[in-house]
């Protein structure tokens, strides 16, 4: 019995609540053994990354079963783990298998459980007059939570044996003469659908329903208020500490709409755009130490591998410094963004920003969106190439993060509006954009974490061996930000000049003609 | 993939007992296994439950691997196929004879399973065909049982002599003990005597036992019915041996 929800072929088949399993006995001479329940618990993250890869896991009589997803349904088992303690991320989890199978879908994601279902089976066998097994049954009902008594769903999967296969179809021939259908939703649909917990797409970069004409103060607004739900989404995650990236994505929707309320001006009155940002700013910097240490202990094995395992003990101290230090962290922020007074300040944005609250008229709230967005991206654009042109061996640090901030703001417009730019030229421009914002980052975090590598240093004045190790990170880490100004440079080549530069003039600078329409 | 039959040229010593027996065991190890039913008379057919094997043209190697892939039965067991035996099978000597590399075709039949299987075990009538000279050639191992007994002991060096004689592989060729009787005092002699002039032979034995007997009755291998009695665990220890004389661990 211990295959029952393993084995995958065959039909499946959704069962009509009226059709007795008797008479599949008495018609058909299928015998059945005696039924046996299972609780199942299923597993996800917060983004469904195992539901939308193609699998699902859950967790039986200590074992976690991670399947291939058919539909809503079960399909093969793919790997299998005796559960220890409680898996959180793909790290913890021991077997080659099960970790490689689930990094990739995990990535820095922790799993939650999703739904537990109770699935009551039946195995049955048909035989020939030799006695010889030709078919098998299972027959399954779920019902939700541990015990539930409401069957949700009946189903019965048809298992053809190699060689006899027309016995099988005659076997669902039967059974769909008798209202049983092969399509439709699953055991697994069904239990989610019933508690409510249906997988949902989860993206930071979602689609506004935009377009060019769509008025100004129209457009910033559903993109404040879609962002901010997105932020406020990720909010229980925080709290109770799930993954770094609940953060990490709350902060980002912070600063994106941040970003968009400075960068596209005079669309809400000044005064109430300034209060909000404030109140945004504010709500960010309550963060930040979490998230630096976030980062430092995502980077803690990297780190270590850099230098040669003499060295590492000391800098282990490092790490669980921090990490002590994140325990600490944690309480604090999750108390800030629990308080009374921080929702409140959320709830003033979501007023602020709703479709219902009215404002006074401001010179850019009724104009078409479009020109207005392209004017600012070409603006920004242009003061890139500015801060480019200056940008050598020599740059310091503080210019070359000022230009990294500027891409970002670029890189933010872009996105919010890429519904209005045109899909080509727009997928190529991001991508030089991605590449070198992907160089100006890597500079950016060798910069910064050299620096709190040296502050920790100072602080903590420990002994000699974590000054080897904190000198050896050190200087790896000045090579690497040295080496990534030299790519730095020819990124910029690539984005400020060439055929980027035409893709950028040609969408975004607009003709002074349609500059000065809409500027009416 | 491994390649094992179960032969003699004697009759009724067990060659089917062991074929059926070792692919339970095989598949019991989590190896995908695959027995093939090369007598006319079906007897591991018989004890599978499964009907004799559809007809199929048998024109060449390429054919006839397709005709037997088509007769693959899945047993009652997962992870263990049968395919029933086929009384067509006379007519693969004469096809056999016309051919060219007439004694290494069955070879490249079975190689077409290799995706599939882990193991093809193969129950043998007790005859010397071209056939059989096939199934040599294309086996890993030739299991051979051997009843202690003074004729038993002849065919086997028959079989030997015959081996060399036609440059078989001897090395593929294992002897064990089979029907054995403790209190049999002949048998005693021989399987003291026989081991020593054979190096090849394998030391686990299968006693003979009323449980193999009775799987007519209940025609199923006795591993299925009877998990743990003296026969059944020889049988599964001979899988072992088997296993480990072919994967040798370096
Ligand atoms: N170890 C054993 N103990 C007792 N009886 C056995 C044993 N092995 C086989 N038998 C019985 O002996 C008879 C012949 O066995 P089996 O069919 O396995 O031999 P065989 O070599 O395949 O015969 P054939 O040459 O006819 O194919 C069968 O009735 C079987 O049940
Ligand atoms: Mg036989």
């Amino acid at each position: 019995m211990g295959s029952l929800l393993k084995i995958n072929e065959g039909i499946r088949l959704v069962l009509p609540n009226d059709l007795k399993v008797s008479s599949l006995q008495e018609e058909r001479h299928v015998v059945f053994h005696e039924q046996e329940s299972r609780t199942l618990a299923f597993w996800d993250t917060f983004e469904w990354g195992l539901w939308f890869g193609g699998y699902v896991l859950y967790s039986y009589g200590g074992v976690y079963h991670l399947c291939s997803r058919e539909e809503g349904w079960l399909g093969a088992v793919i790997c299998e783990e005796e559960t220890g303690d409680r898996r959180r991320f793909w790290g913890d989890f021991e077997t080659v298998s099960m970790r490689t199978a689930l990094e990739r879908t995990l990535g820095l994601r922790s799993l939650a459980m999703v739904v537990e279902g109770t699935f009551h089976l039946r195995l049955g066998e048909l035989r020939n007059e030799a006695e010889k097994i030709v078919c098998r049954l299972e027959l399954s009902s779920v019902s939700a939570g541990r015990e539930g008594e409401e069957k949700l769903l009946r189903t019965c999967q048809v298992l053809p044996l190699r060689g006899y296969e027309a016995e099988a179809a005659r076997v669902v021939e039967y059974l769909t003469q008798r209202g049983a259908k092969s399509s439709g939703d699953g055991p697994v649909d069904v239990l989610l659908r019933h508690a409510n917990n249906e997988p949902q797409k989860y993206t930071l970069r979602p689609s506004f329903g935009l377009t060019k004409e769509t008025p100004a103060r129209e457009a910033i607004g559903r993109i404040v208020r879609t962002m901010l739900e997105i932020a406020v989404s990720n909010i229980p995650g925080i709290l109770n500490d799930l993954d770094t990236e609940f953060l990490h994505d709350y902060r980002i929707c912070i600063r994106k709409i941040r970003s968009v309320l400075s960068l596209v001006k005079d669309v809400y009155p000044a005064e109430g755009t300034g209060r909000m940002r404030k109140i945004l700013g504010d709500l960010a910097r309550q963060t930040n130490r979490l998230r630096d240490l976030d980062v430092y202990l995502l980077a803690r094995d990297e780190y270590l591998g850099l230098l040669p395992p003499e060295l590492r003990p000391a800098l282990e101290g490092m790490f669980e410094d921090f990490s002590a230090e994140r325990d600490i962290e944690v309480q604090d922020t999750t108390l800030k963004i629990r308080a009374h007074s921080n929702r409140k300040l959320l709830r003033k944005m979501a007023v602020y920003f709703s479709e219902e609250t009215a404002h006074k008229p401001s010179s850019s709230a009724d104009i078409p969106v479009g020109p207005l967005v392209f004017r600012c991206i070409y603006k920004r654009y242009r003061k890139i190439r500015e801060i480019a042109a200056g940008i050598g061996t020599e740059t310091p640090d503080e210019v070359v993060h000022q230009l990294r901030i500027e891409c970002k703001k670029l890189r933010y417009l872009m996105e919010f509006f890429s519904e209005l730019i045109p899909g080509e030229e727009g997928a190529q421009m991001l991508k030089m954009l991605r590449r070198l914002q992907g160089r100006l980052g890597d500079f950016n975090d060798a910069s910064v974490q050299q620096k709190s590598l040296l502050d920790y240093w100072e602080h903590k004045k420990s002994g000699p061996d974590v000054a080897m190790g904190v000198g050896g990170l050190v200087s790896i880490l000045y090579h690497r930000q040295q080496q990534t100004r030299g790519l730095i440079k020819q990124s910029l080549g690539e984005f400020c000049g060439g055929s980027t530069a035409a893709a950028f003039k040609n969408t975004f600078k607009l003709s002074d003609s349609v500059s000065a329409k809409s500027a009416q | 993939m491994k390649i094992i039959s179960s032969y003699s040229i004697k009759g009724g010593v067990g060659k089917t007992a062991l074929a059926v027996n070792l692919a339970f065991a095989f598949r019991e190890a989590g190896h995908r296994t695959l027995l093939i039913d090369l007598d006319p008379q079906g007897a591991a057919s018989f004890y599978f439950r499964v009907g004799s094997a559809e007809k199929f043209k048998m024109r060449d190697a390429r054919s006839m691997a397709e005709g037997l892939r088509r007769n693959i039965r899945e047993s009652d067991f997962p992870g263990l196929d049968i395919i029933p035996s086929n009384l067509g099978y006379r007519h693969f000597d004469i096809l056999l004879d016309g051919m060219a590399k007439s004694r290494k075709q069955f070879r490249k039949v079975l190689e077409e399973f290799r995706p599939d299987y882990d193991v093809i075990i193969l129950d043998c009538p007790p005859n010397i065909t071209l056939l059989s000279e096939n199934v040599f050639r294309a086996s890993d191992a030739i299991l051979v049982p051997v009843v202690p007994t003074v004729l038993s002991r002849r065919t086997f060096e028959q079989l030997t002599c015959f081996f060399k004689d036609e440059e078989l592989p001897c090395k593929a060729l294992r002897p064990f003990f089979s029907m054995v009787q403790k209190r049999n005092k002949m048998h005693r002699e021989i399987m003291g005597e026989l081991p020593e002039s054979y190096p090849g032979f394998l030391t686990t034995v299968i006693p003979f036992s009323a449980d193999v007997e009775k799987m007519g009755l209940h025609r199923m291998p006795l591993l299925a019915y009877s998990h743990a009695c003296e026969a059944a665990r020889a049988y599964r220890a001979l899988c072992d041996e088997i296993f480990s004389t072919l994967n040798p661990q370096p």
